[in-house]
């Protein structure tokens, strides 16, 4: 339903972009985008019901089942945060850091994951994050809404591969992102999925025209990959604190490689 | 991406505030370690500038060129330009061909980036191979990139342990120092130096966007030089640093090239490993200085403490002197005119038994922000070579603990590194005597291990 849906509006933005080699691309793309936007949209379903599950236990003043929620939760928005991010009020209410706003942790505009995040993990405690709670259910939902009824950019989903290893290469690699709680591999995995399933899409219409970048890119996806399969526990990972400093340039280097390798992607694809 | 860029001057052709001096009849009090000289027998140097003359105003050019290929690197004898900066990286390379692939890679950028050139245009769709901040045509700019490795590079590699300088360790704390980890040590150093603050940062982000799979940034800091305006007469003096006092007057004099071979270059005399010869140890410090403080310290104090006249530079001695004179500490045992805990007495006391101590001082000052306590953070980023590091800086560090100058200035950061010797020609790269020593070892071990087999 949803798939015939995009397919028409993409279809209609092909035709109106005038220059033929532009359409042709476009074109190409038609069958990846719709692809993504399911994926996008299964993510976006899978976040707004975490999101439920995990701001309730946290009203329920469930410290240890909110604790246990959290970083799961975040998965889905973080595999998707490239296209999340084009509603930049939405991100900064959900998905800021204390260091985005001028009092920190103090300030009135910090909100979202890493204000609940404070509270659990600083505090050990739900007091006073029922209305932080309340806010980030009611910013998912809106979230879903808008990106449901959004036209993919293709620019935007072919560009993501790369953001979201500059993502990582900015916050995760550091720690900084959840320094709380220091769930960041959680997210690192996220962006690393979210990043991987659009090459994946892409792969078939550069194939054979840039197998050597395609090698690449793929041994760099398994240095990070199997890196972060060795600090694997349970359904998910070990503390941040936990990554050995050897790890961690392994990590970094096969992530900026990616960052510098996948900028070339929209190119590679004939986008502007 | 490496179209050769339009004629270019060679550096050493600037004029020699030497040549000027010995005009004025100066010539005598030149010599920043008086008698030693006398005894090494210098008679006339070539015309060269101190690498500690401040850079004169006006005098640089983006097409001031500093050649890449040499026994030893750019950047240490080279006089300093107005700006300069340390980055130092994590390297990831778990064996000679990785390291040497870097190595190469390091060579290609830096004899591109010192010869300057055009930048290439590329498909727009596609991110620009260059940064552009330059423009796109890439000038010289009086640019060098020295490159220097940590004891850690050594030490984390079984097949990389035994070449290690024999000097080279990691830093280690010494009794002032308030060491802040995030800006200490690191595999590999680079030293970046040029005529104007932009050319220092292009080349820095250039080396970073080519070797994004082997160097990890770990730390870096910049610094400059006051450019200084000739005096009438055409002398050039020291620039200042931030304590106000002129830094670099007792410099040895690095266009005498057997007092370098002796001071600096470490030759085959030395019991170094053979790829060695050619390179020099690197002390990097980061200094903070506690302005406001020695700002309200009075004047007559703040000259004790140096050991010199703050406005001329004068060894205490001779007063009304200049700074060229050759400090002499030999009728003063008792510290009456300059006391003996004053920092340029500890550093250098002019005696036969620390004549081996002496160092090649290449200091910027680096002016970074303010503290959390409102107050600026401001010092010196001090660099030096040396042959011998454990006689060289650690020596004159240890002579220097517990100065009184300490009250006012706190390393903060920096580390030890070991500068690799010269790239000889095109087909030459940095390192290149150092990976075929790793490339032999490994062989000789694999063939012991079949043996014992």
């Amino acid at each position: 339903m949803i798939r015939k849906h995009v397919l028409a509006a993409l279809a209609l933005i092909a035709v109106s972009t005038g220059s033929s080699t532009a359409q042709n691309t476009t074109l190409d793309l038609v069958e990846p985008i719709t692809e993504y936007k399911i994926y996008v949209t299964e993510k976006l379903d899978r976040l707004v019901a975490d999101t439920k599950t995990f701001t309730d236990a946290v009203k329920a003043g469930d410290v240890t089942k909110a604790k246990a929620l959290f970083a799961p939760t975040r998965m889905s928005y973080e595999a998707v945060e490239p296209i999340a991010e084009l509603f930049s009020d939405l991100d900064a209410s959900i998905d800021s850091r204390a260091d985005d706003h001028e009092k920190a942790e103090a300030d009135p505009d910090f909100t979202g994951f890493h204000r609940i995040e404070h509270g659990l993990w600083v505090k050990n405690s739900t007091a006073d994050l029922a209305p932080f709670a309340d806010k980030l259910m009611s910013d998912v939902t809106e979230l879903r809404k808008r990106i449901t009824a959004l036209t993919l950019p293709p620019d935007k989903v072919v560009g993501g591969a790369a953001v979201l290893m500059e993502e990582v290469a900015a916050t995760k690699i550091s720690g900084e992102e959840d320094r709380y709680s220091h769930t960041d591999l959680w997210d690192f995995r996220a962006n690393f999925d979210g990043s991987y399933k659009i090459v994946e899409l892409v792969r078939p219409l550069i194939a054979k025209k840039e197998a050597a970048f395609l090698a690449k890119v793929d041994a760099n996806f398994s240095k990070v990959s199997n890196t972060l399969d060795k600090y694997k526990q349970g359904a998910g990972y070990v503390s941040y604190e936990k990554l050995t400093e050897d790890d961690r340039k392994v990590l970094a280097v096969a992530v900026n490689t990616l960052a510098e390798d996948l900028s070339t992607l929209r190119a590679k694809l004939g986008l502007d | 991406m490496t179209k050769r860029s339009s004629p270019t001057r060679d550096i050493s052709a600037v004029s020699s505030r030497r040549a000027v001096l010995k005009a004025l009849g100066l010539a005598s009090a030149l010599c920043p370690f008086g008698g030693m000289a006398v005894a090494e027998g210098t008679a006339t140097p070539p015309a060269g500038r101190h690498v500690t003359d401040a850079p004169v105003a006006n005098a640089a050019s983006p097409h001031d060129r500093v050649p890449f290929h040499g026994a030893h690197q750019a950047g240490i004898t080279t006089p300093r330009p107005a700006n300069g900066m340390i980055a130092s990286f994590d390297v990831v390379a778990d064996t000679p061909d990785a390291l040497e692939r870097l190595f190469r890679r390091l060579t290609q950028r830096i004899s591109f980036l010192t010869a300057g050139g055009t930048i290439d245009e590329t498909d727009p769709r596609l991110p620009p191979p260059d940064s552009g901040i330059v423009g796109p045509v890439v000038r010289p700019d009086g640019l060098t990139v020295t490159v220097s490795l940590g004891a850690s590079l050594f030490e984390d590699r079984p097949w990389l342990v035994r070449l290690k300088p024999r000097r080279l360790i990691r830093m280690t704390r010494f009794p002032n120092d308030a060491l802040d980890r995030q800006n200490c040590h690191g595999d590999l150093a680079l030293q970046i130096c040029a005529n104007t603050q932009d050319t220092t940062i292009h080349a820095l982000r250039d080396i970073i966007k080519n070797c994004p799979d082997q160097l990890i940034l770990k730390w870096k800091q910049e610094g400059n030089v006051p450019v200084i305006v000739p005096g009438p007469d055409g002398t050039v003096q020291s620039a200042r640093n931030f304590l106000g006092f002129r830094d670099g007057s007792a410099n040895p004099d690095a266009a005498d090239a057997a007092l370098m071979d002796r001071l600096v270059w470490v030759g085959e005399d030395r019991d170094e490993p053979a790829w060695a010869v050619g390179g020099s140890y690197q002390a990097v410090r980061i200094i903070r200085n506690f302005v406001e403080r020695w700002d309200r310290t009075p004047l007559r104090e703040q000259e004790l403490i140096m050991g010199r006249v703050k406005n001329s530079g004068a060894p205490l001695h001779r007063r009304g002197g200049h700074e060229f004179m050759v400090p002499d500490f030999s009728d003063d045992p008792k510290g009456v005119t300059t006391p003996v805990d004053a920092h340029i007495r500890l550093a250098n006391p002019r005696t036969d038994d620390t004549r081996d101590s002496l160092i090649l001082r290449r200091p910027f000052n680096y002016s970074n922000g303010v503290t959390r306590s409102g107050q600026l953070d401001q010092g010196l980023l001090f660099i030096c070579y040396q042959a011998d590091l454990e006689r060289g800086f650690i020596a004159v560090q240890r002579r220097l603990d517990g100065e009184p100058l300490e009250e006012y200035i706190k390393p903060v950061g920096g580390g030890y590194f070991y500068v690799l010797p010269g790239v000889h020609s095109d087909a030459d790269h940095l390192g290149s005597a150092l990976i075929a020593a790793a490339r032999t070892g490994l062989a000789e071990s694999v063939n012991r291990e079949k043996r014992t087999r």
